[in-house]
C-alpha cells in the first residue's frame, strides 16, 4: 500500500491548522458581533461597555472601511459588516479585537447593536411569489413538452423538498492576518481559494492585489463551505490588521461558524413527468425553487449545476426545467459537494419513483428503461460521449443478483409486520468543470533544484482529498523520476497568480494539467541537455524511474547528475504551467452548450431495515459501482467515494437543518444536528470500481471523484421510502427530504398527512 | 491560580493554572501540544480525545485542576523516538486519514479500545470511536485500520472494497 505524504504528520498529530500555528508576537484576538434577529434596520452601534472592558478592546464597524465594503463579485450585495440591515439571524455586525479571545468575545457580547425589526421571509416559494429573486430565473428547454405531456400515455407530477445540510468541516473557518512592510497584508487563510480571499481583501482595503498576500497551507476539511465563505473571516482579519497595526487572528467557535456561515441550499420543487404506455420516458418538467439565502454569493452558479443535472442519468426527449433563485433571511446558502446537483437529481429520482408507483412497474426497471446511451444529446444540447451508464447500471444489478434479492425482500416483508425491508438502486452522471465557464483554468509552478528534488506549487489546496498526492504522482510520472524526489508546496498567491477554488471536483485535474504542462517543459530542455551528454539524437531519448534511457537502454546518466549539468550550461530549471480546460463553450442566452469536459458515472444500490412500531432504521448494506477512468491512486479514490457517499447519506436521511419560526438556527450545536457516525454507515460497504478506461479529457485519463459519489445517498431516501411503503402501502408519496426518523415515524402513523400529499399542479392527479 | 502536578506522555509537569482553564487549553496553550485538536469546545465531536489515567476523555470538558495528580495521554506520545506506533502505521496504511482533524482523537480513542480489548469485534470498534466525528472518511477505512492492527484483517468480512 502506498503511503500519503501528509498521513505520517497527520498520524502524529503534527500537522498545523491555523489555529495550531505560532501566534505571532504583538497578536490581537478577535471576535465577531452576531445579529440576533432575523431582518433589521441598524438605528445605533454602542460600543461603550465593550471598550470599557479593556484597554487593548478595539470595536471595528462598517465606518472603518478604508477600501469598499462588499465581498459579493457576482452580484454586489454581500457588505462586509452591514451598513443599514441585517439581514440573517447571526450575520457579523461588528469585529471585537482584543488581547486575548477571551476578552474579545466578551466585548462582543456587551456591544449593543439596536435597530428597528423588519418582516423577514424564510419560506423560497414565498420570496418567489413576491417577486424577490436574487438574479432572473433561468429556463432550459429542449423539444416540446407541451405537445410531448398532451400525447403520453402516462403522466404524473407532485413536488420534492430537500433540506440544507451543514458543512462540519472539523477545523473551523479561520485567518490570521499580519501587517507588513508599510502597505502590505499578508493573510494566512483557511479558503479553498487564496485567489477569491486576495482579490476581496484587496477591495476591502482599498489595497492593489499586489499588496495582498495569501497563503493556505491546509484545511481540516472543507466540502465547499471555505470556496466562498472563507472570505469574511480572511477580509475581517485583514481588516482589524490594517486598523490596529497588529497581526490578528480570527478563529471561530463551532457555534459562531454554525450560525454565521452558510450551508447546503434547501429547494423546493415542483416537478411533472410523463411516459410513454411502454415507459419510456417523454417528457420532464420542473421549478426549482432554490433558497439562496440572503445574498446571492454561488447561487447562480449552483443553480446552474442543478439545471444541468435535471434529467439525472437518463435520457427524456422534452424538457423544460426553470430555476429561482430566492431571497429569504436565512445565511447566504453555499456551495457544498455536488453543487446543486443533488438537488436536482433528486427531483428527478423523485419523479421517477412516483411514476413507476403510477404505472404499477419496479422503479428499477423504469429506471434501466431510461438511462442514458452513447450519442444521447442533453437537454441543454451536450453530445454524450463514452457514455458508462448503462455498463455501470447492469453491472450493480448483476453483483446484487437483482431479481433474486427483490424477490427475497418482498418475501421477508411478506412474512413480517413488525420489521420491513427495503432497497433502492439509483444511478449517476455527473458533469465535471465549473459551470462558470471562465474558472476552469489554473496555473502551477515547478522548480527542479540542482540537487534534482523538485518542488510544485498549484492553486489546489489540500484538504484531505490529497490532491497533493496526485499532483505529486502526475509530477513523478512526467519527470520519470521516484514520488519521494516530489515535495508539494503550500498554496500562496505568490507563487501561482488568479487562481480558482480547489472546488467543482476539479482541483487535481485543472491543478494536475498545470503541473504536467510545467513538467513536460522543463523535461524537454532536460532532454535536449542530455542528447549532448550522451550523444545521439535527443528524439528516443526519455527519463524514466531516475535514468536517462534510451528505448530500454540505461545511457549511464542519472537524474542528479543530468540536473546538475543542465543547472551547469546555464538552463532554466523552474517552468511556470498553465491549463484551460479545452472544448468547453455555452451560450447563456440559447442555454445550449457543452459546458462539462466529461462525466463520472456510476450507480449504488442500498438495503435499509426498517422497525415499524418506531419508525427506526439501519442501513443494512450498499453496493456502489463507481466510474474512476484511470485511478491516480485508488486508496485516495476509494476513500473519497466513501466519504462523499457517507454525506450523501447523511443528507438524505440524518442531517436536518433546522430554523426556528424566528429564523434562528437551531441545529446550531453537534449534538443538535445528527452527523453520521461510526455506526450510520452500513455494516455491509461495498465499493467496485468499475473496469478502468481511458479518458482523454483529465489528467493521465483519470477521472474527478470529488463530488459525484454524494449522489448516491440519494438511494437511501428511495431504499427507505420502499420499505415504509411494504409497512402502509396506502401511504401517499413522500419525498421531503431528510427522511428522518421522526417523519418515518409520522408516515406510518399518518400523523403527518401532508407529507406526500403532492401538490396537484396542472391539473393532473397526484400519485 | 492553583498549581497542579501531572505526568504527560510519562513527562512530568508543575504549573499554576487559572481553575476555569480547561485541559484542553491548557495542553494546547501552556504545554503547546498542539497535536489534540478543538473541533467544537462542547464535548460533542471528539477532536480532544485524550487518555486520562488511562480513559478517554472530552480533554474540553474537563478542568485543568481536574488533572492534578493524573496521568494524561495525548497524540504526541503515541510515536516513541520518532517512530509510529503500530496503531498510527495501520491509520497510514489503510488511508485511514483525510484531513487529519479528527485522527489525534480518533487514534486516542482506539487506543483506549486496543487496552480494553486486543481483538475487538467491528462492533467494538464502531463502539469505541462512536464518541469521534470524521466528516472524511465514512469511517470504514478506520476500522478496517483498527482491525489490521490487531492482528485480524480476517474479519474485514462484511467491510469488503473491490
Amino acid at each position: 500500500m502506498k503511503t500519503i505524504p501528509e498521513a505520517a504528520l497527520n498520524v502524529m498529530g503534527r500537522t498545523a491548522y491555523i489555529d495550531d500555528l505560532p501566534e505571532p508576537r504583538n497578536l490581537l484576538h478577535s471576535a465577531v458581533k452576531l445579529s440576533g434577529s432575523a431582518r433589521g434596520r441598524m438605528t445605533r452601534i454602542d460600543a461603550a461597555r465593550a471598550l470599557a472592558l479593556h484597554p487593548s478592546v478595539r470595536v471595528i464597524t462598517w465606518k472603518d472601511i478604508p477600501g469598499e465594503n462588499q465581498l459579493g463579485f457576482t452580484v454586489a450585495d454581500e457588505p462586509l459588516l452591514p451598513e443599514r440591515e441585517w439581514e440573517y439571524w447571526g450575520q457579523p455586525l461588528v469585529l471585537c479585537l482584543a488581547e486575548t479571545k477571551g476578552l474579545a468575545r466578551r466585548a462582543a457580547e456587551l456591544v449593543v447593536v439596536e435597530g428597528d425589526a423588519l418582516a423577514p421571509t424564510f419560506d423560497p416559494r414565498e420570496a418567489a411569489a413576491k417577486g424577490d429573486f436574487i438574479l432572473p430565473p433561468r429556463t432550459q428547454r429542449s423539444g416540446d413538452p407541451a405537445a410531448a405531456f398532451a400525447r403520453a400515455a402516462y403522466v404524473v407530477s407532485g413536488r420534492a423538498d430537500s433540506g440544507g445540510q451543514e458543512h462540519v468541516y472539523l477545523e473551523t473557518q479561520g485567518a490570521i492576518a499580519e501587517p507588513r512592510d508599510g502597505d502590505r497584508i499578508f493573510i494566512i487563510s483557511g479558503t479553498q481559494g487564496p485567489a477569491v480571499v486576495q482579490r476581496a481583501a484587496a477591495r476591502v482595503l482599498g489595497l492593489p492585489m499586489n499588496k495582498v498576500e495569501v497563503e493556505t497551507r491546509r484545511l481540516g476539511g472543507g466540502f465547499g463551505g471555505k470556496e466562498d465563505q472563507a472570505t469574511t473571516w480572511g477580509c475581517l482579519a485583514a481588516l482589524g490588521a490594517r486598523l490596529s497595526g497588529r497581526p490578528v487572528k480570527l478563529c471561530l467557535d463551532r457555534k459562531t461558524d454554525m450560525r454565521a456561515t452558510g450551508k447546503r441550499h434547501p429547494y423546493s420543487s415542483d416537478w411533472k413527468i410523463a411516459a410513454d404506455a411502454e415507459g419510456r420516458l417523454l417528457a420532464f418538467e420542473a421549478d426549482y425553487y432554490q433558497n439562496s439565502g440572503c445574498s446571492c454569493d454561488l447561487s447562480a452558479a449552483i443553480i446552474s449545476r442543478t439545471l444541468f443535472h435535471a434529467v439525472g442519468a437518463y435520457r427524456i426527449p422534452n424538457v423544460r426545467v426553470t430555476g429561482f433563485l430566492c431571497r429569504t433571511n436565512l445565511p447566504s446558502f453555499t456551495a457544498f459537494r455536488g453543487f446543486g446537483a443533488p438537488q436536482g437529481i433528486f427531483v428527478m429520482e423523485a419523479a421517477l419513483d412516483a411514476l413507476a408507483r403510477r404505472m404499477g412497474i419496479d422503479p428499477v426497471e423504469l429506471r434501466r428503461r431510461n438511462l442514458l446511451e452513447e450519442g444521447d444529446i442533453t437537454h441543454y444540447g451536450m453530445p454524450m460521449t463514452r457514455v458508462r451508464a448503462r455498463e455501470s447500471f447492469d453491472s450493480l444489478l448483476e453483483k446484487t443478483r437483482w431479481r433474486e434479492l427483490r424477490a427475497e425482500v418482498d418475501s421477508f416483508n411478506a412474512s413480517h409486520a413488525l420489521e420491513k425491508r427495503g432497497l433502492a438502486v439509483v444511478p449517476n452522471c455527473f458533469g465535471v468543470s465549473f459551470t462558470k465557464l471562465q474558472m476552469n483554468q489554473g496555473g502551477a509552478l515547478v522548480h527542479v533544484y540542482q540537487d534534482g528534488s523538485v518542488l510544485v506549487s498549484t492553486g489546489a489546496i489540500e484538504m484531505g482529498q490529497q490532491v497533493s498526492r496526485k499532483i505529486a504522482r502526475v509530477t513523478a510520472c512526467t519527470l520519470g523520476i521516484p514520488i519521494e524526489r516530489v515535495a508539494i508546496e503550500r498554496t500562496t498567491t505568490l507563487t501561482v497568480a488568479n487562481t480558482v477554488p480547489t472546488a467543482a471536483s476539479t482541483g487535481s485535474d485543472i491543478n494536475g494539467m498545470a503541473a504536467l504542462a510545467a513538467c513536460e517543459e522543463i523535461r524537454g530542455r532536460l532532454v535536449r541537455r542530455a542528447a549532448e551528454l550522451v550523444g545521439g539524437p535527443a528524439a528516443g531519448l526519455s527519463i524514466e524511474d531516475g535514468r536517462v534511457v534510451r528505448g530500454r537502454e540505461d545511457t549511464g546518466l542519472s537524474w542528479d547528475d543530468l540536473v546538475l549539468k543542465t543547472y551547469e550550461s546555464r538552463v532554466d530549471l523552474s517552468a511556470h504551467g498553465f491549463y484551460a480546460t479545452p472544448g468547453l463553450f455555452y451560450d447563456m442566452e440559447a442555454e445550449k452548450g457543452s459546458p462539462f469536459a466529461y462525466h463520472v458515472y456510476g450507480a449504488a444500490l442500498v438495503e435499509v431495515r426498517l422497525d415499524v412500531l418506531r419508525g427506526l432504521y439501519a442501513v443494512e448494506r450498499a453496493l456502489i459501482v463507481h466510474d474512476v477512468g484511470r485511478s491516480l491512486d485508488r486508496a485516495v479514490d476509494l476513500g473519497q467515494i466513501e466519504g462523499a457517499f457517507a454525506q450523501g447519506l447523511g443528507w438524505a436521511l440524518l442531517e436536518e437543518l433546522a430554523f426556528g419560526a424566528d429564523g434562528r438556527l437551531l441545529s446550531d450545536t453537534l449534538s443538535t444536528y445528527k452527523l453520521p457516525d461510526a455506526h450510520f454507515l452500513p455494516a455491509r460497504l461495498e465499493v467496485e470500481m468499475m473496469r478502468e478506461t481511458d479518458n482523454p479529457r483529465a489528467v493521465l485519463n483519470s477521472k474527478a471523484i470529488g463530488e459525484p459519489p454524494l449522489v448516491y445517498g440519494i438511494a437511501g431516501y428511495f431504499a427507505l421510502l420502499d420499505a415504509l411503503r411494504s409497512a402502509r402501502p396506502d401511504g401517499p408519496g413522500m419525498y421531503d427530504l431528510p427522511l428522518t426518523p421522526e417523519k418515518a415515524l409520522d408516515y406510518l402513523t399518518g400523523d403527518r398527512p401532508e407529507y406526500g400529499r403532492e401538490k396537484a399542479a396542472k391539473g393532473d392527479t397526484p400519485c | 491560580m492553583t498549581r497542579i502536578s501531572l505526568t504527560v506522555n510519562g513527562k512530568r509537569y508543575e504549573r499554576d493554572v487559572a481553575e476555569n482553564r480547561t485541559l484542553l487549553r491548557f495542553l494546547r496553550e501552556d504545554l503547546g501540544l498542539i497535536g489534540t485538536k478543538e473541533g467544537c469546545g462542547a464535548g460533542e465531536c471528539g477532536a480532544c480525545t485524550v487518555l486520562f489515567d488511562g480513559l478517554t476523555v472530552n480533554s474540553c470538558m474537563v478542568l485543568a485542576v481536574e488533572a492534578d495528580g493524573r496521568a494524561v495521554e495525548t497524540i504526541e506520545g503515541e510515536a516513541k523516538d520518532g517512530k509510529l506506533s503500530d496503531l498510527q502505521e495501520a491509520f497510514q496504511k489503510h488511508h485511514a486519514v483525510q484531513c487529519g482533524f479528527c485522527t489525534p482523537g480518533m487514534i486516542m480513542s482506539t487506543r483506549e479500545l486496543l487496552h480494553r480489548t486486543p481483538k475487538p469485534t467491528v462492533a467494538e470498534i464502531k463502539e469505541g470511536i462512536e464518541g469521534n466525528f470524521c466528516r472524511c472518511t465514512g469511517y470504514q477505512q478506520i476500522v478496517e485500520a483498527v482491525l489490521d492492527v490487531s492482528g485480524q484483517l480476517e474479519k474485514k468480512g462484511e467491510l469488503r472494497h473491490a
